[in-house]
């Protein structure tokens, strides 16, 4: 978050914004203090229900689309990382994300449509993710887990999220939303599996980012 | 680095409460949360013909149940009459659209997708869904508020 308001900054134009969206079932209570330590000015929400990520057919975080002045969309569906970030995991340290993304945005949003990272409609729509009717009623079956999961109704919130899951295998959003209930979390074992079959099976865990890494 | 945590504090923070006290069904569409105070009988969303718009936007008219520029001609099957009353088939309009949804009949709560006319711009033509959410300042964001702007819209999670 701190880097989206730096970029933010940096771009400074008042014809440019950014909408930033947690997609959290914790809500406020989850979402809110990661916000708020970036002293965040763009527009920020707490999408309980991943209403966005729905909207776009989005099935993992980050990923993102950029919207022209017409209400086009030029680019969508990238693992969308504003810097290369870095974790200790022990004595290891991993990293991820990438630098070239940001650099991409800024000539975007200084050139417009001259910009050589805008894409046509036709590939955008190549790049949009195509739903089902079963994935269409994943996000349903989603949200009616998240109403019980607020009215504590603990059996019935499992069971549509996993209903959830089995009508949408290749969102990573439900999966990993789902583990946040139990014991393990959201980066655990099961995580990990799934990760490893879904990028064995031959799935884009995020569809490889196809800027010119000249811009780093 | 927060992003990589699980938030184990966070699994169950809510208390148990009934789903709609004040009312005998509940509609999800489109991250809105409608409580219906009457509804009819059977497998099907009976709904007073008067809640339509406050549901999903659409409107009846004498040409149809209409959003926007989009006009759907009502057929027999939409309308129910039940106890001397008519209501509006809302399972029937959802299957007329090619909308899914997921029913929970026990507590009465229908949680549809959307429309698949409704993302056609998108899927065809490139043009960004128009999603509605409220901001953290509590102001409602709509995608059609910032035509004339370039907007990143980008998602991230605690998770």
């Amino acid at each position: 978050m701190p880097v989206w308001q730096r970029v933010y900054e940096e771009i400074n134009d008042p014809n440019f914004v950014i909408i930033c969206a947690a997609e959290d079932t914790g809500g406020e209570a989850a979402a809110g203090p990661i916000f708020d330590a970036a002293n965040p000015t763009y527009i920020q929400v707490v999408d309980v229900d991943h209403i966005i990520s729905s909207a776009f057919n989005f099935v993992n975080v980050p990923s993102a689309a950029w919207v022209d002045e017409e209400g086009r969309i030029v680019r969508i569906d990238e693992g969308t990382y504003s810097k290369v970030h870095e974790i200790s995991n022990g004595d290891q340290s991993i990293e991820f994300g990438n630098d070239v993304y940001s650099p991409a945005l800024k000539d975007w949003v200084a050139k417009g449509a001259d910009s050589e990272h805008v894409q046509s409609a036709k590939t955008v729509t190549a790049n949009i993710r195509k739903h089902s009717d079963d994935q269409l009623r994943a996000d349903a079956a989603f949200r009616l887990g998240n109403l019980y999961r607020q009215h504590g109704h603990t059996e019935k919130a499992e069971h549509y999220w996993e209903m959830a899951r089995a009508l949408n295998p290749d969102s990573v959003n439900f999966i990993r939303q789902d583990l946040t209930l139990s014991e393990e979390g959201s980066a655990g074992p099961t995580f990990i599996k799934m990760r490893d079959e879904y990028i064995n099976g031959g799935k884009d865990y995020y569809r490889p980012l196809d800027i010119n890494a000249q811009l780093n | 680095m927060a992003a990589m945590m699980a938030n184990p504090e966070h699994r169950h923070p809510f208390a148990k409460t009934p789903i709609h006290p004040d009312g005998s069904a509940t509609v999800l569409y489109q991250g809105n949360t409608i409580t219906l105070g009457q509804t009819g009988e059977g497998n099907n969303l009976l709904i007073q013909p008067e809640d339509l718009k406050r549901v999903n936007g659409f409107e009846l008219k004498p040409q149809g149940a209409c959003f926007e520029d989009m006009c759907i001609p009502l057929t027999p099957e939409l309308t129910v009459e039940q106890n001397g009353k008519q209501w509006f088939d809302l399972c029937a309009f959802a299957d007329l659209l090619g909308q899914t949804y997921v029913a929970d009949t026990d507590t009465q709560v229908w949680s549809f997708a959307e429309i698949p006319a409704k993302r056609e711009s998108m899927m065809v033509d490139a043009m960004a869904p128009d999603f509605e959410v409220t901001d953290r300042q509590g102001n409602v964001i709509r995608m059609a508020d910032f035509k004339g702007k370039k907007a990143l819209i980008v998602t991230w999670s605690s998770w």
